[in-house]
């Protein structure tokens, strides 16, 4: 799906080309060097060895306006953790209906979070990448339609973002390659801004049918056992996600404040329910920002085996055990302070130097501190 | 006496310097429409994209780097060139918006201008002449 779109991209702006219409080149690019405090330290896709090619990503953007409202856009990313393979991250053509109303058709962002939208650009934001706690959802695209409309009332800039499509991205679940299909995903985002206060909402839900191999003994063993609603809960078959956040930004001479709150409901699934926040305070001095964030993370799926009875079969107990088990592997709570600078060294670059410390509330095996560093840009 | 002039005259030129250093807002000579301070940092944000009368608002940056460009951005926009630079690297990699163009000179802008009846600019004051209005100094 993703090549085919890139390719529908490319050969749009081929047909451009030889319309002679004019082709704009942007880019941008993060390089980050990252390591754990300690050996038994692993977060966020770090050890203790020094690593340049997580979080480390270079881009693309090809742009062209056709007239009359109507342009191409395509974003190639290459990231180091994926061994700097390109990927098609946006492949769309716009349409300007009005001065206010714009259609996006193809791959673009899911409007999950506050920086959602250039989520990559490292350039844009103060961290080296938004907390990971709270910008935690598998996946960050889809293919679809969107629609942005922009209105003011006063000096109230108010964005409305709604879209609707899928997404069929693999990726790794309880130690499986998966490949999800997350159908009829819609959602909305409003986006309050006036002056140095930003204030904004969304809502995205989708359908979800995620095949997780290692599911599947248990799941034929509840369903030999006569127990389908067990069964049912532990496939990701057929069900619906949903996902709210909350977020509020002040930007006001030399000092900046973010916080954000989300909310992930993976209810009728084996996975659990996720609360994230984070806040950061931040303060400018000259050409550097520094910034103190805190962020909060607790998942639970709440026990769907604690009605079955035990001790009627030894067959029987051992299904309960491996489900509870598997239940309690969804429990999280953890929280994390980050400590950082941002340094405009230069018209189009900026230095970012991080200290996380994270804490593991459930198994203190899993605090960890990270110190990262970056260099990023854009072009 | 001789030190007195020396006095005088560097007085002079440190006026003569800050006067040369004003920036004007300008548009189109034709163009009738009053915007307040807040409405012009709109425009160059590109949140504001017309006019009272609702005609479209065409706005002209000079180049990155330059000192005018750089004076507008702190006291009009209120924001740093690496804010201004953050600002829209959020809007064009996510096809929200594109930067406004970018000229050369003073007299590329001056011509703009004259020559565009939504358009607006800002140069040095020193540049402007009698086809296009000075809405904003400072």
């Amino acid at each position: 799906m993703k090549t085919k779109l890139g390719i529908l991209a490319l050969v749009g702006l081929g047909l451009v080309n030889t319309a002679q219409a004019e082709i704009n080149f942007n880019g941008f690019a993060n390089l980050v060097a990252g390591t754990t405090g300690s050996k038994s330290d692993q977060l966020y896709g770090f050890d203790d060895n020094i690593d340049f090619k997580n979080g480390s990503l270079i881009a693309l953007q090809a742009s062209s306006d056709l007239g009359n409202g109507l342009g191409v856009t395509a974003q190639i990313i290459s990231r180091g953790n994926e061994d700097w393979d390109p990927t098609f991250e946006w492949a769309y053509i716009s349409y300007d209906a009005t001065d206010n109303l714009r259609f996006l058709v193809g791959r673009q962002r899911v409007p999950f979070y506050m920086y959602s939208d250039f989520l990559d650009v490292s350039y844009a934001y103060p961290w080296i990448t938004p907390p990971e706690g709270v910008y935690s959802v598998v996946f960050d695209t889809f293919d679809g339609v969107g629609a942005i409309y922009n209105t003011s009332l006063g000096e109230f800039d108010t964005t409305i973002h709604a879209m609707y499509g899928s997404n069929d991205d693999d990726f790794n679940l309880l130690g499986n390659d998966v490949s999800p299909d997350f159908n009829d995903l819609v959602g909305i985002a409003i986006t309050v801004n006036r002056e140095w206060l930003t204030l904004r909402g969304g809502y995205v839900q989708t359908e979800m049918n995620i095949p997780v191999d290692s599911l599947n003994p248990l799941i034929t063993g509840w369903e030999a056992a006569g127990f389908q609603e067990v069964a049912d809960n532990l496939k990701v078959e057929d069900d619906t996600g949903s996902f709210i956040e909350l977020g509020a930004q002040i930007d006001i001479g030399n000092f900046i404040a973010v916080a954000e709150f989300t909310q992930l409901d993976l209810e009728g699934t084996s996975l659990g329910d996720q609360d994230s926040f984070y806040v950061m305070g931040g303060y400018r001095l000259d050409s550097v920002l520094f910034h103190l964030t805190y962020g909060y993370d607790e998942a639970e799926r709440h026990n769907f085996v604690a009605d079955v009875p035990t001790g009627v079969a030894p067959a029987l107990d051992f299904l309960i055990l491996q489900t509870s088990a598997l239940i309690a592997s969804q429990k999280e709570e953890t929280n994390y302070y980050t400590l950082g600078l941002r340094w405009d060294f230069h018209d189009s670059a900026a230095f970012k130097l991080e200290y996380t410390d994270y804490t593991d509330d459930l198994n203190s095996n899993g605090d960890a501190s990270l110190i990262r560093t970056a260099i990023v840009t854009v072009f | 006496m001789k030190l007195l002039k020396v006095f005088l005259f560097s007085l002079t030129s440190i006026f003569s310097c800050m006067s040369l250093a004003e920036v004007a807002v300008i548009v189109n000579a034709s163009n009738g429409n009053a915007l307040a301070d807040s409405e012009i940092s709109r425009a160059f944000l590109g949140k504001l994209k017309s006019y009272g009368d609702g005609s479209g608002i065409t706005p002209v940056n000079l180049k990155v780097g330059n000192d005018t460009r750089t004076a507008f951005e702190k006291n009009v926009l209120k924001k740093s060139s690496s804010q201004v630079k953050a600002y829209w690297s959020k809007l064009v990699f996510s096809g929200k918006g594109k930067p406004p163009k970018e000229l050369g000179s003073d007299a590329d802008v001056v011509n703009f201008v004259a020559g565009n009846p939504g358009a607006i600019g800002y140069v040095d004051a020193g540049s402007v002449n009698d086809k296009v209005k000075v809405i904003m100094t400072f």
